[in-house]
């Protein structure tokens, strides 16, 4: 593995993480960052993760199921996932790969994933 | 490796080898400034360019690498972006069957080929066990 | 017939053939000059008489010809200006707009085709995301028939619009429609519906009321009418 590889930095406030995905992920890249949001909920006892993806031009089935996979872990985890931003030819392309991701929560900019977030550990 | 027939009159853009996961991300980009500079729109830029993503995966996956061309020219009646991902692989079995939705042999989620096929406009896959595998996907403007 | 008049003859013939070939080679000022009056030069005022007309002919169909590629060049051009009007056309007839906080509607009116109802898709997706809008309303009282392709492509939109975070209703299926699409087998129970446009604001409100603290906004709406 390449030493100068990114990482993709991991922000912590109040209950919540907060990830930017900014680069064009390759699948390893990809399963490398699902990993370390998992432990990253673990360490810090984050109640929630907003994963920003307005940047990102494409996501493949492969980036998807990383995306559904890691919401389904971190609930099981008792932590709250909200992909944030997805552009329109995105979330076109995937509804025709036949990826509907269901059971994940999105919402459409950071201020109304980290209200969203702030209802669901409230409740 | 198994060739499609094509047609001389089509513009080779690029061609190269796929040897890591690097290569892919790569390959998918100058997939979308190829489309870009066709003038696609931006949804259509980005079927093509997921399209190639799931053919580029497959390939790695199953095969190892492979060869990528781009290729542009008249298919069809229309100006298109024309792919294609050559590999010397196990080949594919029952293609049939690798073309159904939800179908995987491997670590994918079976939306590689069938997913690929809905988001361009032509796609045209030959395989022979033991040759390798060749897909060709057509998106035009 | 002596030697000096063969001799002459075939220099005649020659200088014949030479015209001739340049004249094929597209040099059309060329005429045959004869000084004899005999039975040649007949023959050769035929010939210069044949190249006139072929001048002629030739410039009139080399100005037919700017002719036409002018007029082709004209139509090329009217046929952008048609398919730059289709284009826009296809953007207004699908007008999204902002009705109130956190509300976009959008009234399709008209036969929908696959291709305009992707275009419909395309810009109710990015003005969801350009407003920030968490709830779009997509009314289709003004649509007659749909096909299975139509059909598809509004299920397609709605899930799209989930992926982004908003809430697409839709509104206003007639009986005709509603019979198409069971009798498609398409199955659209996990978008919700609703029997008006009417209805379908009143849950938008009340969703907002519920989405932003303390009722402002359906106060505000009532304030307003009461006004």
């Amino acid at each position: 593995m390449l030493v100068n590889e990114r990482k993709i930095p991991i922000i912590k406030i109040r209950d919540f993480l907060i990830v930017s995905i900014q680069v064009d992920m390759h699948d390893r890249l990809a399963l490398q960052l699902q990993t370390q949001i998992l432990e990253e909920i673990a360490r810090t006892h984050a109640r929630g993760v907003l994963i920003d993806i307005s940047t990102l031009e494409m996501v493949d089935s492969f980036i998807g199921r990383v995306l559904s996979g890691m919401a389904s872990m971190a609930s099981i985890m008792d932590a709250a996932v909200v992909i944030v931003g997805m552009q329109p030819a995105v979330a076109i392309t995937l509804v025709e790969l036949g990826l509907e991701m269901p059971g994940v929560e999105t919402a459409l900019n950071m201020e109304l994933g980290m209200e969203m977030l702030e209802k669901r550990v409230n409740t | 490796m198994i060739e499609l027939t094509s047609d001389p009159g089509w513009e080779l853009l690029e061609e190269h080898p796929l040897e890591t996961e690097f290569d892919i991300v790569k390959a998918r980009q100058s997939v979308r400034q190829f489309a870009k500079d066709a003038g696609m729109g931006i949804v259509d830029q980005t079927r093509i360019t997921t399209a190639v993503s799931e053919l580029l995966r497959n390939m790695y996956m199953y095969a190892g690498g492979g060869i990528i061309r781009i290729q542009k020219g008249l298919f069809d009646h229309h100006q298109s972006l024309i792919i294609t991902c050559l590999d010397e692989g196990p080949g594919i079995d029952n293609v049939e069957l690798a073309m159904q939705d939800g179908y995987t042999s491997g670590q994918g989620m079976g939306y590689g080929l069938p997913g690929a096929k809905r988001l361009v406009d032509d796609f045209e896959l030959q395989s022979q066990p033991g040759k390798g595998t060749t897909v060709r996907v057509v998106k035009w403007k | 017939m002596n030697e000096t008049n063969i001799t002459n003859a075939k220099q005649r013939i020659e200088h014949i053939e030479d015209i001739l070939s340049s004249v094929a080679a597209g040099d059309l000022d060329l005429r045959i000059e004869s000084e004899y009056e005999d039975d040649l030069t007949g023959i050769e005022e035929a010939i210069n008489l044949l190249i006139d007309d072929l001048t002629h002919e030739l410039k009139k169909s080399l100005k037919l010809k700017a002719e036409m590629e002018e007029k082709l060049l004209k139509i090329q051009e009217q046929q952008k200006t048609i398919l730059q009007q289709q284009e826009d056309l296809m953007e207004l007839s699908s007008p999204v707009s902002k009705v109130w906080e956190n509300i976009l509607i959008l009234p399709v009116i008209g036969t929908l085709d696959s291709q305009r109802t992707q275009v419909m898709m395309e810009n109710l997706l990015q003005k969801i995301v350009a407003t920030g809008c968490t709830t779009a309303i997509l009314d289709i009282t003004g649509v007659p028939t749909v096909d299975t392709q139509v059909a598809n492509h509004l299920l397609k939109t709605v899930t799209a619009a989930r992926l982004l975070g908003a809430e697409c209703i839709v509104s206003g299926i007639s009986p005709a429609i509603a019979q198409t699409i069971v009798h498609l087998g398409i199955n659209l129970s996990n978008i919700l519906t609703k029997a008006t446009l009417q209805d379908a604001m009143i849950y938008a409100l009340r969703k907002n009321e519920q989405l932003i603290n303390g009722k402002v906004v359906l106060n505000q709406a009532i304030n307003e009418e009461t006004i």
